[in-house]
């Protein structure tokens, strides 16, 4: 895809350009005023691409902070991903990339699309257990850091601390309190829980990822799966069927203690109804925070790990690197690209984009989340006690949400996981290939 | 209208009952289970809008509460001022006006000359031939060919609004082509004798007799690559490089995150993003009416 282009090409291609430009130019008076990335009168001009729409201002004012130590680099911020595959297409890719670092971002690693980090000075401040999940993806040639983490996010359940003070009911630490603490308030009238089972993918990243993390090693079992390959059978050990069994009662018992209607409330209903202080608690990661103060600027929230075992100690959060910094390989101002980076992983501006967005630092010295609404999932990301989601690993032709949902509504758990493990089967056979 | 009542001349004794129900011209009575057929239909209208209106003034916690329908108490007007900051609003206009004028004038010209062209010289196996072949293009869904298109319009340096003309007139051709065709057809042949006898050339036929013709049908192709292009979301995104050329249905997209929805200045944007379409709707509804009835009976 990003091939470097054959040595005869360039006089041809920038006489078409010329040709294409001079044809664009007689029509329209508008192309001219287009930025031509790359230096002009000794500035370089940066690309940004970052894929978080609501945090674009913040950037806008972390780029000018950065413009002023750095005069001789202009920063221009485009939220739209959408252009990033033409980028490439275009051999003309943004210099700086930031994206949630999962499967997706993992296939570009693969490809080689991004640059090598590992000599940065930045990267031998970044927590070792954070760039781990980057690194379990997959590294480009086996040894490079094609991506360091900027900001990760900790998920937990999301719990109104209103309605926890009033029913007397301390944070669970262990299952049996947690079942505890869902009987109380259903005792008193309260929903424990609220469900948006009608949005698929809240029931994926909720009460089934935080089931499955909680009670076996996601990424341990998805390389087991991985290197098994189109040999997977309900029957092998490594299967999803002999894994993920135990866990499945425990979702169907969550289920059980989410608010009548669940099926045809959506994520937009859940916040605007979490936010009223209709139920206790919400399977939820900080992302639905903004939603739910935006709508009641009053609710006190909280958040806590699930704790899926009757050890406190194997408690973890559901974490996922919600942005990841790269460099694309071949962008013409490696060294000014180096120095944004260099610049946006500098302790004040991590630590500070971190505490304002309820995420994580990924530095190895961060100062632990004050902020209330995330605290209590402190000690989780200080033990390094946290797994990316089981979903996040299945690729994007297994639509897993849907199974999972389906799961929920016929509680036919030995059908969902040979589901899980025929799809599985049959993506494999079809790329082994 | 006018042909049926001549056709009917013999029916004049039982006029009073039969014509009262369909003809409110002349009875003057209204049908009122069509009326609130009527009524009922324009809600599929009216409510949307409604919503989008109610919405874009509503602040953050007025959206959560009630059921929507509600109309918010104090309105809040700051939305479309935030609207306007935030997405940039003169620059991705003027970017979404660029690429919408230039589509449409391109269209216009391209198509209707195309169009003369093909209609003009039916009997050569080669305008035959180029029809069925600028039809065909009709079926080759744009997604298959999005990404060569970036590269060679990247080769070109036409990866800006320019780009994105180009890509709509050339676009717009088969189909637009289309209507036109149909619509030269039913032009009189001997008009444009008689102008050649006057000495007149094939370039001031189509421009002094033709062009002003197809005026109906310069409306409805008018119209629609109007709506094509001002909504246009897939090539632009892909297609602008510079994100300070992006038109608006893509910079709105700064309002619609993963997981969080700024409800309430996307639909403020959505509405100042929309007059213009209002606007040219309403004042070329006329023309648009008559153009697709001209195109429907051949």
């Amino acid at each position: 895809m990003n091939a470097s282009v054959p040595a005869s090409l360039p006089s041809r291609r920038s006489l078409l350009r010329a040709v294409g430009l001079a044809g664009a130019a007689a029509v329209l008076p508008l192309t001219g005023c287009g930025a031509e990335a790359g230096r002009q009168n000794g500035v370089t001009t940066l690309r940004f691409m970052q894929n978080k729409p609501e945090v674009v201002d913040y950037f806008n004012q972390v780029i000018k902070d950065f413009e002023a130590l750095n005069p001789d680099i202009r920063v221009i911020q485009d939220f739209n991903e959408g252009n990033f595959v033409p980028g490439l297409v275009r051999n003309d890719p943004p210099d700086v990339v930031t994206r949630g670092f999962a499967q997706a971002t993992a296939d570009f690693v693969k490809k080689g699309i991004f640059a090598d980090l590992a000599d940065l000075p930045a990267a031998a401040t970044i927590n070792p257990e954070m760039q781990e999940l980057i690194s379990s993806w997959g590294r480009y040639s086996g040894n490079e850091t094609s991506a360091l983490p900027f900001s990760v996010a900790a998920a937990g359940v999301i719990y109104n601390r209103d309605i926890f003070d009033a029913n007397g009911v301390a944070v669970p630490t262990t299952w049996d309190e947690f079942v505890a603490a869902c009987e109380t308030f259903k005792a008193a009238g309260i929903a424990p829980i609220y469900g948006t089972y009608k949005d698929p993918w809240t029931l994926a990243q909720g009460m089934f990822d935080y089931v499955a993390g909680g009670s076996l090693d996601v990424a341990g079992f998805f390389a087991k799966l991985t290197a098994t390959g189109a040999d997977i059978s309900t029957a092998a050990p490594e299967s999803f069927t002999n894994n993920f069994g135990p866990a499945l009662p425990k979702m169907l018992q969550l289920a059980s203690f989410a608010q009548g209607g669940a099926e045809s409330k959506n994520y937009a209903d859940g916040n605007a109804a979490f936010a009223k202080g209709q139920a206790a608690m919400y399977l939820q990661g900080p992302w639905a925070l903004s939603q739910l103060i935006a709508a009641n600027p009053g609710i006190r929230l909280g958040t806590f790990p699930l704790p899926v075992t009757n050890n406190p100690e194997e408690t973890k959060a559901r974490v996922n690197v919600d942005m990841a910094l790269s460099i694309t390989r071949n962008t013409p101002n490696m060294a000014a690209a180096q120095r944004f980076v260099g610049y946006l992983l500098e302790p004040a501006v991590v630590n500070t984009y971190n505490e304002k967005n309820a995420a994580f630092s990924p530095l190895k010295d961060a100062p632990a989340v004050t902020n209330p609404q995330i605290s209590g999932l402190n000690h989780s990301i200080k033990e390094a006690r946290y797994f990316q989601g089981a979903v996040t690993y299945f690729p994007p032709s297994v639509p897993v949400n849907n199974y999972i949902q389906s799961f929920v509504y016929s509680q036919n758990g030995d059908q969902f996981l040979s589901a899980l493990d025929d799809e599985w089967r049959r993506v494999a056979e079809r790329t082994a290939a | 209208m006018a042909s049926s009542t001549l056709t009917r001349p013999s029916l004049p004794a039982t006029k009073a009952p039969a014509r009262s129900r369909t003809s409110g011209r002349e009875g003057f009575k209204i049908n009122w289970w069509l009326t609130a057929l009527m009524l009922v239909a324009s809600l599929t209208v009216l409510l949307p809008l409604y919503f989008t209106v109610a919405m874009a003034l509503k602040s953050p916690d007025q959206i959560g509460t009630g059921t929507g329908l509600a109309w918010p108490t104090p309105m809040n007007w700051e939305n479309f001022a935030a609207a306007y900051v935030a997405t940039n609003f003169p620059r991705a206009f003027m970017s979404t006006a660029f690429v919408t004028v230039f589509s449409v004038l391109g269209s216009l010209a391209c198509s209707s000359l195309v169009a003369y062209a093909i209609a003009r010289n039916w009997n050569h196996r080669f305008f035959r031939g180029s029809f069925v072949y600028l039809l065909s293009a009709m079926f080759i869904p744009f997604p298959v060919i999005i990404l060569p298109l970036i590269k060679q319009t990247a080769l070109l340096g036409l990866d800006n609004p320019a780009g994105v003309v180009f890509l709509h007139v050339l676009g717009g051709i088969s189909f637009n082509a289309l209507l036109y065709i149909a619509f030269v057809r039913s032009i009189p042949v001997e008009l444009e004798e008689s102008a050649r006898m006057d000495g007149a050339t094939t370039w001031q036929v189509f421009r002094k007799i033709i062009f002003p013709l197809l005026a109906p049908m310069n409306a409805t192709v008018g119209i629609f690559a109007f709506l094509g292009s001002w909504n246009d979301f897939l090539l632009p995104q892909m297609m602008i490089a510079d994100p300070a050329l992006q038109t608006l249905p893509v910079v709105q997209m700064l309002f619609q995150g993963e997981f969080n929805t700024n409800y309430s200045l996307a639909f403020a944007s959505y509405l100042m993003a929309m007059a213009p379409t209002l606007v040219v709707y309403i004042l070329a509804q006329r023309w648009v009416l008559s153009g697709v009835m001209r195109g429907a009976v051949k």
